[in-house]
């Protein structure tokens, strides 16, 4: 019987499919990324340095791909907490740039940066938050008034809310700096330093920012949502079975607001937070993909938190050694979204296998 | 004046005809119940094999050939894995508009090199004998690219074969009711999967139409959004190719007008006139303008038996 | 032109045949003969194998023991296709139709090719049905049409393919009693254009209107197959109840004392007069059509009372309305003394409404989720502290509950789906029942599915609460078990309260007949 002691239970051997069918994926994905360098005529060993050069060669590039991944690991959270209710949120994008807008506004406001005890900081961050909760909300209350689908409206508010950004920094009645002359972008003015996110390390070679604390506090928290609270298991409920858990009693159409409103207020969080922390100033399209890769995040961990954490710092990585990669070895960037995007399909395309495999073990 | 309308009207026309062959395409696939989010990505890989096949042939009708089958090549993935393979239709989608962009960024780099410019052969515009020096209606709608025609053209066919045809009936039922549709004979499979095709060859024309008919190179993320208003104006149409192809040329005649307005004089932000389609298309699905039904069957993967 | 001769072949004949899903015995050593020109009526309870039966004829499924012969040849369709091919036409249950098309187009879905000529189809859908002595409007949507219409469009589908045999599973069932007899008359005229038919139903008075022979399926067996000529009524009866009927009468019989001890257990309530109270509910749906008509009921803490009538007949509607989940466009609805029209679901629980809804799957359970989350899906309040779920507390609660109701599961942890038709409803009844305070219960078709056990389980669960004084609302289109078990019952007819009577065997005429819509309330008291 020493099989069965090698052998996996079942249950396990179950798990094993959940878990092993993202790193399949992943592996498979990068390995077709370093065909397409070598068939591009770059040099494969030399792109592949750069590559982890980029991503942790020095503090700097390690506290700037963990920075990323605070941000993606953001919305992906917000994903998975919606997606237990059932709720497909593809707006982060939008929810990101409405939290940028609103953290920009305030951060400018000039009289903030005299505020004691951090609140120069913690407003903008609580702002953006707001916003982004307003954002997802918005497509919540739509879809319990009107009956109109989440994937529909997010995607559109997402659009609306890119534009909202090129708006606010078109008109200098908004968010554009002063004008002096013809050659003045289309930008704000930077924010305070006050209104900045203090670093984590103090040494100014690293931009680590406290960022990353928020996020494993509020990693932390979503985990407990998910898995231990009530609220949690109701969010389950009513994804799983919305007329039931109306019938227990449940308020439903509250449930799904407030979830599509925390998916949204956890990408308007991102959104603020790569604003005080990176950018410091407002320009079009500064949200630049994190929505749509922060909701493949979540899709990968298969509602895991620390499968949002694990997958935010791998898409964090690739970033920036994909950027690393482009100035160093001369391998365009767009091969990382080449990855990203076989992955979501490889993904998206095995979830019948997955299933099948996890409900009949065979 | 008059000669301010007609070129208005020119280029509603120019800017809201990739929507309308890439709307008319999806509609027919929506209506098999599959929606591709991935029309953008579909529309930009043709607009880049589009330009590939064009610069590489040198002859832009090639060109168009190529991007037409890149793009069902892009749309035989998806079908595969929506119909087949039951994936939500909608990750897929994302995936697949990742895909594209990173993919065809990534060619346009390898294969023009870093920033050229270089104009592509293009489609020439095609002036009616005698109806193009028509004083209002030639500048209006007769110096227009050939593809105009054709597309027009084919949106009267798609127009007959969903309202005319066994397949069009096959369509809409398995869109509706798989299930009944099964038991009525009708493969709902292949069905979608054509129906998937239909929307890849059409977005395939859209995305030939920015590339080699309209701005005559390729440019990254060059189709910068119009696969999803294409998307947001099969909502606005409610699923109907009438409307929808009003829809494409309403938001073809807001984004002509930001340029347009500031020559007349007329100060509105263009940020809102890029929005309004996206506006517009909001509260449609929201049901303030009318109560739209999207096929039952949307987006819903079908599987015989239970 | 009914008679057929004995020497005559019949056209589809049935040889031993068998059929096994897993463990399960669907259908066992069945011989049959159906002849050209006559209707075959189908009889038997649910889940006697009449469905299996038609199934293997139409080559839905195919057989595991025995032959069948169609046409003098040996018949063993590998799919619907092939039968509908070779001249077996079936219309099921359930209709395969898409509500958002027409008639025409409808009837066109796989039966042409090319372009669509809807008017010269069209021509030829009026002609059938003219034929068959009926009217069918092509250009009807068919999403517009009563059951009955798109019931006669099912027909015409099967009929434009000219089969030899046509078969009719239960398609009575669906129709609103006027509509029956319309019904049997098409299948009359089918018969005698030379074709055979199939008719199944579980209810003996259609039979006799129609049909040349009658046989009878008791749990996967052929227990009688007779000229209808010759048939006794008591002999069909016993035929296809069987011995099965006496554990059900027990089950069913068992509340003469309940009965007795109600005056009491109403005292005990005190001052409140009423447990529910419906005051002119009315319900319209979307697109304007009355489903529930000016329903005004009492009843009284400690009193079963049972809503007798046909599916569809405004039953759900009510249920939903009771289960605070559908608002009604008219009139309201108490328990106990709170009016709860417009409250919804939660302020019902709370006032102590108890709801055993109609769809299990789709109203009382989340059946991804466990046992324990299930019996306490509305009180999960109960095991919360800071937002936090105590999970041991629920699960010791959901162990000793499930003793008490008799649950049978491996443990509370394990997932809803894995139990028993039976078992789910005995954990539904057990939330319900446990409510504090409980006023009244909704329970609508609380047996549907169940086996013997479970339904005297259920009923004496019931019977129970209605003892404790709580007033109970069971709605049933078994009359048999209204009648044994409620305390009076009412008649439910197109959404309208038509009449009550006392529930006694005596009133079983009286009440099919309010059933049927044939007297009106004013008329009958």
């Amino acid at each position: 019987m020493t099989t069965t002691t090698i052998m996996l239970s079942l249950p396990d051997r179950r798990r094993m499919v959940g878990v092993a069918v993202p790193f399949i994926a992943v592996a498979g994905s990068l390995a077709i990324g370093l065909l397409l360098v070598a068939a591009s005529g770059k040099s494969v060993p030399e792109a592949i340095e750069a590559f982890l050069d980029g991503a942790f060669g020095t503090a700097y590039a390690i506290g700037a791909s963990i920075n990323r991944a605070v941000a993606l690991a953001l919305v992906g959270l917000g994903f998975i907490l919606a997606f237990r209710a059932n709720l497909t949120n593809v707006g982060g994008e939008g929810q990101i740039a409405v939290g940028g807008i609103v953290a920009t506004a305030i951060g400018l406001w000039t009289p903030i940066s005299d505020l004691p005890l951090g609140l120069a900081v913690v407003l903008p961050l609580l702002g953006g938050t707001l916003a982004g909760a307003l954002w997802g909300g918005i497509a919540g209350v739509m879809k319990v008034r009107f009956g109109t689908n989440e994937v529909i409206s997010t995607l559109l508010l997402g659009f609306i809310a890119l534009l909202l950004v090129y708006w606010c920094v078109q008109s200098t009645t908004l968010l554009r700096q002063p004008q002096t002359s013809s050659a003045t972008l289309p930008e704000s003015l930077p924010i305070a330093d006050a209104v900045k996110l203090p670093g984590l390390t103090g040494s100014p070679e690293s931009p680590l920012h406290i960022g990353l604390v928020i996020c494993l506090l509020l990693a932390g928290v979503t985990a407990v949502v998910l898995q231990r609270s009530t609220f949690g298991l109701r969010l389950r409920a009513i994804g799983l079975n919305e007329l039931a858990a109306r019938r227990a009693g449940m308020p439903g159409g509250i449930l799904l607001v407030v979830a599509l409103a925390l998916a949204g207020a956890f990408g308007g969080l991102a959104g603020a937070i790569m604003l005080q922390g990176e950018q410091y100033y407002l320009k079009a399209g500064f949200s630049s993909g994190y929505g749509f890769d922060g909701l493949v995040v979540g899709l990968l961990s298969r509602g895991s938190t620390v499968g949002v954490l694990a997958g935010a710092l791998f898409f964090g990585f690739l970033r920036s050694g994909g950027i690393s990669m482009e100035i160093m070895a001369g391998v365009p960037a767009a091969l990382t979204l080449v990855i990203q995007g076989l992955i979501v399909i490889a993904v998206a395309g095995s979830v019948i296998l997955v299933e099948r495999l996890e409900r009949g073990g065979r | 004046m008059e000669e301010t309308l007609a070129i208005f009207i020119a280029s509603t026309l120019r800017l809201g005809m990739p929507l309308m062959l890439a709307a008319s395409g999806e509609l027919v696939s929506e209506r098999a119940g599959v929606l591709n989010l991935s029309l953008e990505g579909m529309m930009l890989t043709a607009a880049f094999f589009g330009a590939l096949g064009s610069w590489a042939t040198g002859n832009p009708y090639l060109g168009v050939g190529c991007a037409v089958l890149a793009s069902l090549c892009v749309a035989a993935v998806q079908a595969w894995l929506s119909v087949d393979l039951r994936a939500n239709q909608l990750v897929v989608g994302i995936g697949f508009n990742i895909l594209a962009l990173g993919a065809t960024t990534l060619l346009y780099r390898v294969i023009f090199g870093g920033l050229s410019r270089e104009e592509i052969p293009g489609l020439p515009k095609l002036a009616v004998d005698g109806l193009s020096n028509l004083p209002f209606a030639g500048t209006a709608f007769f110096q227009q690219s050939v593809i105009v025609y054709f597309g027009l053209a084919l949106m009267v066919l798609i127009w007959v074969i969903l309202n005319h045809t066994s397949f069009g009936l096959a369509v809409r039922a398995v869109g509706d009711e798989p299930l009944s549709a099964d038991k009525a004979g009708i493969p709902v499979a292949r069905t979608r999967r054509l129906a998937v095709l239909v929307a890849g060859a059409m977005a395939g024309l859209a995305g030939a139409f920015i590339s080699i008919a309209d701005i005559h190179t390729f440019t990254e993320n060059m189709t910068n959004g119009a696969g999803y208003l294409a998307l947001a104006a099969v909502i606005f149409g409610g699923w109907n190719i009438g409307r929808t192809i009003a829809a494409c040329l309403l938001f073809g005649a807001a984004t002509a007008l930001q340029f347009q307005l500031p020559a007349m004089g007329i100060v509105v932000p263009t940020a809102f006139l890029l929005m309004l389609p996206y506006l517009l298309a909001l509260l449609a699905v929201a049901g303030v303008v009318g109560r739209l039904e999207p096929p039952t069957a949307l987006t819903l993967p079908f599987r015989r038996g239970k | 032109m009914t008679q057929s001769t004995t020497a005559e072949p019949p056209l589809l004949a049935l040889d031993g045949l068998g059929k096994r899903f897993g463990s399960l015995q669907a259908l066992e050593g069945v011989s049959l003969g159906v002849r050209a020109g006559t209707v075959q009526c189908l009889l038997g309870e649910n889940g006697a194998g009449k469905s299996t039966l038609c199934n293997l004829i139409f080559g839905v499924y195919g057989r595991s023991a025995g032959h069948m012969a169609f046409g003098g040849a040996p018949w063993a369709p590998a799919s619907p296709a092939v039968a509908l091919e070779r001249g077996i036409a079936m219309v099921h249950q359930h209709f395969s139709l898409v509500p958002r098309m027409t008639v025409v187009e409808n009837l066109m879905l796989g039966q042409v090719k090319g372009m669509l000529h809807r008017h010269e189809f069209g021509a030829r859908i009026r002609d059938i049905a003219e034929r068959f002595g009926f009217v069918l409007d092509p250009d009807a949507v068919v999403g517009e049409l009563s059951v009955g219409e798109r019931q006669r469009a099912e027909i015409v589908k099967c009929l434009m393919r000219d089969p030899r045999l046509l078969v009719l599973d239960e398609p009575t069932a669906v129709l609103p009693p006027g509509e029956i007899g319309a019904l049997l008359d098409i299948c009359r005229r089918v018969a005698d254009s030379g074709r055979a038919v199939i008719l199944v139903t579980h209810k003996l008075a259609e039979i006799a209107k129609v049909a040349d022979r009658v046989a009878v399926l008791r749990g996967g067996r052929l227990v009688a197959d007779e000229d209808m000529a010759g048939a006794d009524m008591g002999t069909l009866v016993h035929a296809m109840v069987g011995r099965e009927v006496k554990p059900l009468d027990v089950a069913l019989a068992e509340p003469d004392d309940g009965v007795a001890d109600q005056p009491a257990a109403a005292e005990a309530t005190g001052p409140r007069r009423f447990a529910l109270v419906c005051d002119g509910l009315s319900v319209e749906d979307r697109h304007g059509a009355v489903r529930l008509d000016n329903f005004t009921l009492e009843i009284r803490p400690g009193e079963i009372v049972g809503l007798a009538g046909v599916e569809g007949n405004g039953q759900s509607e009510l249920g939903m309305v009771l289960a605070g989940l559908l608002r009604p466009t008219e009139g309201r609805f108490y328990m106990g003394d709170v009016e709860l029209t417009h409250a919804g679901a939660a302020a019902v629980t709370a006032a102590g409404g108890g709801i055993v809804p109609e769809d299990r799957h789709a109203v009382a359970c989340v059946t991804a989720m466990s046992v324990a989350e299930n019996m306490y899906l509305n009180k999960l309040g109960q095991f919360t502290r800071f937002g936090l779920l105590h999970r041991r507390a629920l699960h010791a609660a959901a162990e000793t509950q499930m003793r008490t109701f008799d649950v049978r599961a491996a443990g509370p942890e394990v997932a809803f789906s894995g139990l028993s038709g039976g078992n789910q409803q005995k954990a539904v009844l057990a939330r319900e029942l446990t409510l504090d305070p409980l006023v009244a219960l909704v329970a609508a078709q609380p047996t549907r599915g169940l086996d013997i056990s479970a339904v005297e389980a259920v009923y004496r669960q019931i019977r129970a609460a209605a003892r404790r004084g709580v007033g109970v609302l069971l709605i049933s289109s078994e009359l048999d078990e209204l009648i044994a078990v409620a305390d009076r019952i009412a008649v439910l007819y197109r959404g309208r309260l038509v009449g009550e009577r006392p529930a006694a065997a005596g009133e079983r005429a009286a009440i099919g007949a309010l059933m049927s819509g044939q007297v009106m309330s004013d008329q009958a008291e």
